[in-house]
């Protein structure tokens, strides 16, 4: 094969090459960047894996009146209706809150211990991003899953802990326990175990599923007559959209603020990462284009020799394969090095978002490696197919 | 490959000349093996495109051209391949060497992909035929008559049922002409293959069984 590839490597053009290589590094690396930035950054987002970020969490504003006169800061469902009509709005659900006492003990023997009055809360099981199989109620069971603001937790670690001299506790230590959980309503009394499945730092509530709220709102509930929700869940579609904020105002609704922020952020970023990656893909198309018009050029100012080797008796893909393999072998230099070069970017702005979230756990880079990869197949497929076919018209001499 | 067989074959170009009077176009002709065969032609006749079509490389004819009684037009791709790496060697007119390459080169780069000749045959035909000191020279730093004997060696570069050689002298002496006969000659008959030589004046002087004129 050498002396072949002393025939054919004659007009190779250096420069051309060099040119393809470092258009397609760029191309790729940006790819590969893109991809993996918006994975690390959910990471970062996905803090609270409860909440998608697009939820938003709607209520009435509370006004010194309101409270005075008795005005109801419940949602009439014509005002549901009305909000589900709106175009930014992809889902609604209602926060339906329990009718009965609940009341909280946690007891660890010599370590800590304390009880608490609280109350449940529950949102349409399919706003809930848990695992179905752990955010499920059996009817006749004790076990309740529960999911808790981070907040509670925060309140007791930094406050109540911190002056009492208590040990702080982690998500994880109080995710093992149990919560002793009391119910008493409409003359019954029930005993249950709450296991807390996660922390939210989105919802400010104490959540149930959905079963197990409708099921105790038979069971314990007073009267029959079920409550309008105070609190509603929406899903929208851009939370950028000016329609939400203008909505609400006209409303005299609230709505977090500040996350309807980060998820304008999220929304954001994810847009401007689909920009750059669609330029980065722009790049590598027309670098893939530059590789091609230099390798024809290369067929078309050998094709006497390529021609001469076919007429001794070489087999179009014995000629083919040095073309072949000078681009494939360009194309996997390219992902070695923007994988290498992506690497080092990326240890650049992980240090910054360590700075921020300490215990961060960020994914691997497997989906960018596997796009790389993907893309890689993809380009040396049509490289082969195209250096093939141009040999293949030598061999037919369509010039 | 035992037999080639040309029926009523015809040069498109030639297609509306109703002067046409020659031993091969438009007739019923056979090459055997273990045979010598010389057509002459006169510059026109289309000596060179009768090359092209036994080895596969235009099809612009009428008529058709059989090996072993099969059309060749129905060839796929891959039978060529072998047809021309185990069956079929042909010196061109234009030679079609590498001029990039060395002589030894030039060679080579053949007698790697059969791995039909040793590299003590080689040598031996280079010094038979007096270019051994040519052996590294670049080919296009040397004579067309120089290049001849190097597109020689190349074709016997590999096993052959025919051997097809178009006008192999034209820039050589008679001394040199003789030893390229005996040669060809000489390995065709170890192979047990026909020669088919074309002409147009000087040939080189052998004991041919059959003479056509193109």
């Amino acid at each position: 094969m050498n002396l072949v590839w002393k025939l054919l490597r004659q007009h190779i053009s250096i420069p051309q090459f060099v040119g393809f290589f470092f258009a397609n590094l760029v191309g790729v690396v940006i790819i590969l960047l893109g991809v993996q930035f918006y994975n690390d950054f959910k990471a970062l987002d996905n803090e609270d894996s409860f909440m998608k970020a697009d939820y938003l969490i709607v209520n009435k504003k509370i006004g010194a009146l309101s409270g005075l006169t008795g005005a109801q800061n419940t949602f009439k469902k014509d005002e549901i209706d009305e909000l589900k009509a709106e175009p930014f709005v992809e889902h609604i659900g209602a926060f339906t809150p329990s009718s009965y006492n609940v009341r909280a003990k946690f007891n660890v023997e010599g370590f800590v211990s304390f009880s608490t009055e609280m109350f449940f809360e529950s949102v349409p099981d399919d706003f809930v991003d848990v695992e179905s199989d752990a955010w499920t109620y059996q009817e006749g069971s004790t076990d309740i899953p529960i999911i808790l603001p981070k907040n509670y937790l925060d309140l007791y670690n930094f406050g109540y802990a911190q002056g009492k001299g208590l040990p702080k506790l982690s998500e994880g230590i109080l995710g093992a326990m149990k919560l002793q959980i009391q119910i008493d309503g409409n003359g019954q009394h029930g005993d249950f175990d709450g296991r807390i499945v996660g922390f939210s730092s989105r919802l400010n509530t104490i959540l149930v599923p959905e079963q197990f709220m409708r099921w105790a709102n038979q069971q314990y509930a007073e009267s029959d007559a079920a409550k309008e929700p105070t609190r509603l869940i929406v899903e929208v579609s851009n939370p950028t959209d000016d329609r939400i904020t203008s909505f609400l105002q006209d409303h005299d609704y609230e709505t977090d603020e500040d996350k309807l922020d980060a998820s304008k952020t999220t929304f954001i970023l994810r847009v401007i990462v689909s920009i750059v990656m669609v330029v980065g893909v722009v790049i590598s198309i027309l670098s893939f284009y530059i590789l091609m018009l230099s390798v024809f050029l290369l067929v078309q100012k050998n094709s006497t020799k390529l021609e001469n080797l076919l007429l001794i008796g070489y087999s179009p893909a014995k000629v083919s394969f040095p073309y072949q393999a000078l681009t494939v072998g360009l194309n996997v230099l390219v992902l070695i090095l923007a994988v290498v070069i992506m690497l080092m970017v990326r240890g650049v702005y992980l240090e910054m978002f360590e700075n921020f979230f300490p215990d961060l756990e960020v994914p691997g880079i497997q989906q960018a490696l596997i796009v790389g990869v993907i893309l890689l197949v993809i380009v040396s497929i049509f490289n082969i197919i195209a250096v093939r076919n141009k040999v293949m018209s030598i061999w037919k001499r369509k010039e | 490959m035992n037999k080639i067989q040309l029926i009523d074959t015809l040069p498109n170009v030639f297609q509306n000349r109703t002067d046409i009077v020659s031993d091969i176009w438009n007739k019923k002709v056979e090459f055997e093996k273990e045979k010598l065969y010389l057509v002459e032609a006169n510059s026109g006749t289309g000596k060179s495109s009768l090359c092209s079509y036994i080895y596969g490389y235009r099809h612009d004819y009428q008529g058709q051209i059989l090996f072993d009684g099969e059309d060749i037009r129905k060839y796929s791709v891959a039978r060529w391949t072998d047809i021309r790496k185990q069956h079929f060697a042909l010196l061109w007119q234009e030679l079609r060497m590498f001029p990039e390459l060395t002589a030894w080169e030039n060679v080579e780069i053949k007698n790697k992909l059969t791995g039909h000749q040793t590299k003590e045959q080689i040598l031996i035909w280079f010094e038979m035929l007096g270019i051994a000191d040519k052996l590294n020279a670049k080919m296009g730093r040397i004579s067309f008559g120089q290049q001849q004997r190097v597109a020689l060696i190349r074709a016997l570069c590999q096993p052959f049922d025919f051997l097809f050689v178009d006008e192999p002298i034209s820039h050589l002496d008679d001394a040199n002409s003789a030893i390229m006969g005996q040669i060809m000659v000489e390995e065709a008959k170890k192979q047990g293959a026909g020669i088919i030589a074309t002409s147009i004046g000087k040939h080189i002087d052998l004991a041919y069984d059959q003479v056509f004129n193109l």
